[in-house]
């Protein structure tokens, strides 16, 4: 079993001022490491509008590389807006997965939109950066990951890789809608496609991790690292329903891979769960997990998927 | 090119096996059997809050269009389960024979909040004889990418040099005009090919250009090839007003191509127009080409988008 320590909240959005974009919630933590900080690329929210609905942006906060704890630079605006009128991303980009591709960073994200016999609907967006991931354009006004016949609505978590040349997307597709008394709730489960342009993608058309918890399991942020010969996939899951409070709520599952394609499932191995009190003792989900100057540490989101921040572990040992 | 006009065919506000409904037979497309012409439509009922839902059926004539001998018994394909991109209508629903079985490719419609709506291509396939058709799953198979961001649907397919080739529409825009309360939208003819009727390439272009103004709304494009030719029939339209201004409304317009890739726009040889004073007097919409024996037929709805119908045109020159 791995063993991860807990080294605490590293970056809550009460923290921030000025900034009317960034009210509450920070989520889905993704890094990208510069010489002297690393930069933790964030989702978060303005305060609720009068019908109690949210937006969401996405951002990021640098943490200097000595000490992640010290916080060098929060941005200044969202590295994106939010999409036009009746496109796919008009009400939220989140969350958002970078990678530095030679001179350029890109970004994939999920893009929000409202409907009206469900909530909402999220497709997967792709923008690039040429000044370090201050700023991104979008490659296109429409989503870069289209709905198939087997992945019907709620393409989101996007998590891209480059490997041996090939482009890698994990991301998650939405399976049904539970009716739930009139209160819709979405089963969703992890998936994958490669690409040789990271433009034009090709779906592997399966679900990668059985379920463990229900039929209905939903999983989340299927975050791959490549370490000791292996393909490591950490990853969040809870119940389809009820999953608002300890009970139900998001856990941290784990899963190993030869080859990127197969996987094979062993929570047992994952080596981190809820704690008995604080910020993270209801759900701990979004892992996102990576290595700095010879360790390896993990960014998770602790209780209400996020609403305080997120907090660092760091790994006993190696993957 | 000279169509001869014989009249409104079919009308689903009179017929007494269509009593059910609320009217509209939109989009009528032809499926041509050895005994029969099936025609496909989509008709309308209201939900539960009072909004339309299009609903697929058929009427069956006789192979020489006067008269109607059967009618479909129920919808020929329910409507999508929650959540899901043809939950609140198909419309319209395009059918095509490949080998044994019938395809259609339907457009699925899904209301959203900011914009009345969504739509996206998708695939349905019969195997009694288009009686009853089953979707091959829950998502579509044509459907928004990056440089067509929304709005994909009025899919027409058939079978060319080795390629299947789908014509569809996807929009470029919503907007709010200023003349108008809502958003409205601009939609474009696009094209894509496909090996396997399942997957598609897009073309990712606007294959015919906008004569009325940038803002041109195009739609249902139908193509067949007759003379060593391919002609295209679509409709078109101004992108507001257009719904009650009759100088605004949809016609019907005409491109030819002889490479499948290039197509020459020449409105002027379309040969059909609005009759004034008649069913057809406002506007032309929904066109659908075909031929029987060794005529060319052309369906197509008329006023008020086809509540009350859609007629029937023989091609004579």
């Amino acid at each position: 079993m791995l063993k991860w320590n807990k080294l605490g909240i590293i970056f809550s959005p009460q923290e921030a001022v000025g900034r009317d974009w960034l009210q509450e919630f920070a989520q889905a933590p993704s890094v990208l490491i510069f010489p002297e900080f690393i930069r933790v690329y964030f989702s978060c929210r303005p305060g609720a509008d009068g019908n109690g609905q949210y937006v969401s942006y996405s951002s990021f906060v640098d943490l200097n590389r000595k000490n992640l704890f010290e916080i060098v630079k929060l941005a200044e605006q969202p590295i994106l807006s939010l999409g036009g009128l009746g496109t796919f991303d008009e009400f939220g980009t989140y969350p958002v997965s970078v990678y530095r591709d030679g001179e350029n960073v890109v970004a994939y994200y999920g893009g929000w939109t409202r409907c009206e016999s469900v909530p909402f609907n999220v497709g997967v967006g792709m923008a690039r950066s040429i000044d370090s991931g201050v700023t991104f354009e979008r490659a296109g006004s429409g989503p870069v990951l289209p709905y198939t016949v087997n992945e019907p609505f709620i393409l989101s978590g996007p998590k891209i890789r480059k490997f041996n040349d090939l482009w890698f997307l994990y991301y998650i597709a939405g399976k049904k809608w539970i009716h739930n008394n009139g209160k819709p709730e979405p089963v969703y489960r992890i998936r994958m496609a490669t690409s040789q342009d990271g433009t034009n993608w090709n779906k592997l058309d399966k679900d990668l991790i059985p379920t463990k918890l229900e039929e209905d399991e939903c999983q989340a942020s299927p975050d791959v690292i490549y370490a000791n010969g292996k393909y490591h996939m950490f990853f969040c899951y809870r119940y389809s329903l009820n999953y608002r409070g300890k009970e139900g709520g998001y856990r941290v599952g784990y899963a190993y891979s030869d080859d990127c394609f197969n996987w094979t499932r062993d929570d047992k191995k994952v080596g981190i769960d809820i704690s008995d009190s604080g910020w993270d003792s209801e759900m701990i989900s979004y892992p996102h997990v990576f290595e700095l100057d010879g360790s390896t540490y993990m960014m998770y989101l602790g209780n209400q998927v996020g609403r305080f921040g997120f907090g660092l572990a760091k790994l006993d040992g190696v993957l | 090119m000279q169509w001869k006009k014989l009249g409104k065919i079919f009308d689903p506000t009179i017929h007494p096996a269509f009593k059910r409904f609320v009217g509209y037979a939109q989009s009528p497309q032809a499926l041509v059997l050895s005994d029969r012409i099936r025609i496909y439509f989509s008709i309308r009922e209201l939900d539960k809050m009072g909004k339309f839902l299009s609903q697929i059926s058929f009427v069956d004539f006789d192979l020489t269009l006067t008269s109607i001998i059967a009618t479909a018994e129920t919808s020929v394909i329910g409507l999508g389960e929650l959540g899901t991109f043809d939950e609140h209508g198909i419309f319209p629903f395009s059918p095509v024979i490949i080998g044994d079985a019938i395809y259609a490719y339907t457009c699925g419609w899904s209301r959203r909040v900011s914009v009345a709506v969504e739509t996206s291509t998708g695939l349905v396939i019969s195997k009694d004889g288009g009686l009853n058709f089953e979707r091959l799953g829950t998502g579509p198979v044509l459907t928004s990418t990056l440089d067509e961001p929304f709005l994909v649907g009025d899919s027409f397919v058939r079978f060319y040099n080795g390629f299947f080739h789908m014509w569809y529409i996807f929009g470029t825009k919503w907007d709010y005009f200023p003349s108008e309360d809502a958003p409205d939208r601009v939609y474009k003819i696009a094209h894509a090919t496909s090996k396997d009727r399942i997957n598609w390439i897009k073309e990712s272009r606007q294959i015919i250009e906008s004569k009325l103004n940038e803002d041109e709304c195009q739609a249902l494009p139908t193509v067949l090839y007759f003379g060593n030719k391919y002609h295209m029939f679509f409709c078109y339209r101004y992108a507001t007003g257009f719904r009650k201004k009759m100088e605004r409304g949809y016609r019907i317009g005409y491109a030819f191509s002889t490479d499948l890739i290039n197509w020459f726009r020449q409105d002027d040889e379309v040969g059909i127009d609005v009759s004034p004073g008649n069913w057809d007097a406002d506007m032309l919409c929904y066109p659908n080409v075909f031929q029987c024996g060794d005529k060319i037929y052309m369906v197509y709805n008329g006023n008020e988008f086809g509540k009350y119908g859609f007629g029937l045109a023989v091609l004579e020159e």
